[in-house]
């Protein structure tokens, strides 16, 4: 039972260790600001931040990667300058993530790519609802199997035959 | 006593029995009125709409008709024990297989023979034309469900809960008649060329074919003690 | 007998089994969640495929062993065998739930919706209620030979069902929505196939070790069972004995 409960015991500290690595990971590189905190924070560093195109604002050569709008984040705006591959998916009233960086001196936003909008919840969700069940059953029934042989080592049951 | 005899002594039994007392067949039919009036109330029903899900209701109200003749088909044997009786037949169980589906399958095809005017009535449904494709349709399909149906009968007899676990583990299993019924229905009723719905006749009669052989040879294991 | 043999042998490597699944599984994850490149239609999303594929593979895979083995139970009448029936039963059921509940949540942001009566998933909803409904029956049954006899039945009949199932659900979607929601979108690529075989072989894995703990579980408890009622109909015995 011993080496049961140790092997588990390890089992966890690796699922927390996997945890941690995943959440550091998509802290790095895939976690979104708003408009007003790029705004406040990025000089040189490129960030991903996450909005809505103002109707009315997006104009330029969209098909050709070189757009200027502004973008929305509940109160706070920022003005863009897109400047990269064909983009697909830059629309207006379009919710999307701009990768790149603030510049301050022009006061405006320099993105060079545009990235999905991430629903990390449902990944998390189906890890979470795919794994830990199993876990648990797995964990239960080799449990009981620990108990059983031990009840059936104490109760001498097995010496008849 | 051979093998068809057998399975002529058994339908006979289970005619006489039910002419006699003539419990299964008047309980089916009363309890699918009742069904027929419940969906009435619960679909406001114009003809439009009728003629959407009518092939559904009807098949909806045979399944659980169905499943109350074959509930009554072996819990019937129970008593006096003349389910030992049957285990002691010196022929293949295979013979008292057969001969229950036979008899199960009368009894829902007169059942549904009663019913299916009182549809037309109530929902006002067009059928002169199509009326022996449709009888078709209900005789394949039947014998799929009785097919099917007698064996889980046997099976869920002499266990607990047997009224729960017969309509738990057959209507699983009935979903390719339920789906292929209610398709061919819609389509006779609606007027259709035959082309389009021909292919649900030929599912019906395929799991018909492999539902007797399959349950004819596990019937065994079912019956033997 | 040859059954029991190769269950000895086999049961022997169990440990293997379960680290090797461990391993596979951790690699997977590592390599699924933080490793592989985000997929150009999904997104992120697309990493959901690498835990709801092999779940979806290896309950199928569960169903195949459970009606061969109760083919072969029916055939041997061999006790063991129904414990691994019985036991791979309840895995699938797992399995097969939670491969829907994920797939569940990877449609709501591909197709936008929680469900949608696909001939896949229809299919595999009506596969988990015959394994409830198997389930269900060996709880009724008092008598161990007459439970097991009954659930084999059941589960045979299930394996002829399931393919007529399959495809008659098929027919009927095409028949009501011509365009049928399928995987297209995803291409396979090296940066997603290597994560889903680490996946797929650890579950694999994983659920030959969790049906050797469950057979072992239920081998030991018929064990404990008969023991404890062979020890009291001799303690009951010598009591009545003059």
């Amino acid at each position: 039972m011993t080496s049961l409960y140790l092997r588990w015991g390890g089992m966890l500290i690796v699922a927390i260790v996997l945890t941690g690595l995943t959440y550091s990971h998509y802290q790095q590189h895939l976690a979104t600001l708003s408009p007003s905190q790029a705004k406040a924070q990025g000089l040189n560093q490129e960030v991903r931040v996450l909005g809505m195109v103002r109707g009315g604002t997006l104009e330029g050569n969209v098909e050709g990667g070189d757009a200027t709008f502004a973008l929305v984040e509940k109160d706070s705006t920022i003005s863009v300058r897109y400047h990269g591959p064909p983009p697909d998916n830059l629309r207006e009233l379009k919710t999307l993530v701009l990768i790149g960086k603030w510049n301050a001196s022009d006061n405006i936003f320099e993105a060079r790519d545009i990235g999905l909008v991430t629903n990390y919840g449902f990944v998390v969700g189906a890890y979470l609802i795919g794994l830990i069940p199993l876990a648990i059953f797995l964990f239960a029934m080799s449990r009981r199997v620990g108990l059983l042989y031990e009840e059936i080592k104490t109760s001498k049951l097995y010496q008849e035959e | 006593m051979n093998f068809f005899n057998v399975i002529r002594w058994i339908v006979w039994k289970d005619l006489v029995t039910e002419l006699r007392s003539r419990e299964t067949i008047s309980s089916m039919v009363f309890f699918a009125l009742i069904v027929i009036l419940i969906f009435s109330f619960s679909f406001s029903m114009d003809q439009q709409a009728a003629r959407e899900v009518i092939a559904g209701i009807i098949w909806v109200a045979f399944a659980f008709t169905g499943i109350i003749g074959l509930g009554k088909s072996f819990s019937a044997e129970l008593q006096n024990d003349c389910i030992e009786a049957l285990q002691m037949v010196p022929e293949s169980k295979g013979a008292i297989y057969l001969g229950k589906v036979a008899a199960n399958f009368l009894f829902i095809f007169v059942v549904e023979i009663l019913l299916f005017p009182m549809f037309v009535i109530f929902f006002n449904l067009d059928v002169v034309e199509e009326i022996s494709l449709l009888l078709l349709i209900f005789f394949l399909a039947t014998l799929g469900l009785s097919a099917v149906g007698t064996l889980f009968s046997a099976l869920t007899v002499q266990i607990r809960a047997r009224e729960v676990m017969l309509p738990i583990l057959l209507l699983p299993m009935v979903v390719p008649v339920m789906i292929a019924a209610v398709e061919a229905t819609k389509g006779a009723l609606n007027g259709d060329p035959l082309p389009m719905y021909s292919q649900w006749l030929e599912l019906l009669a395929i799991f018909d074919v492999i539902f007797t052989v399959v349950s004819f040879w596990m019937f065994e294991f079912v019956m033997d003690n | 007998m040859i059954i029991h043999r190769v269950i000895r042998k086999v049961q022997r490597f169990q440990g293997w089994f379960g680290g090797g699944a461990a391993l596979c599984i951790i690699a997977g994850l590592y390599i699924g969640l933080i490793g592989s490149p985000p997929d150009y239609y999904q997104g992120e999303v697309v990493r959901i495929m690498y835990v709801h594929v092999p779940l979806a593979h290896t309950s199928l895979f569960a169903y195949i062993v459970l009606s061969i083995g109760s083919m072969w139970y029916l055939w041997k009448r061999d006790p063991i065998v129904d414990n691994m029936c019985h036991a791979v039963a309840a895995i699938g059921a797992i399995f097969t739930t939670l491969a829907l509940a994920t797939g569940m949540i990877w449609g709501k942001p591909t197709w936008n919706t929680w469900w949608t009566w696909d001939a896949r998933l229809t299919s595999y909803t009506i596969m988990l209620m015959i394994l409830i409904g198997y389930l269900m029956l060996r709880t009724f049954i008092d008598d161990s030979e007459k439970e097991a006899r009954y659930a084999a039945v059941l589960a045979i009949l299930g394996l002829v069902d399931l393919p007529i199932i399959h495809f008659s659900v098929e027919w009927w979607r095409t028949l009501h929505q011509p365009q049928s929601i399928s995987m297209r979108g995803v291409s396979i690529s090296s940066g997603i196939l290597i994560p889903l075989m680490c996946m797929s072989i650890g579950m694999s894995l994983l659920f030959s070790y969790m049906l050797m703990v469950r057979t072992q579980l239920l081998y030991l408890d018929r064990l404990l069972h008969a023991k404890k009622g062979r020890l009291m109909s001799q303690f009951h015995m010598s009591k009545t004995d003059p």
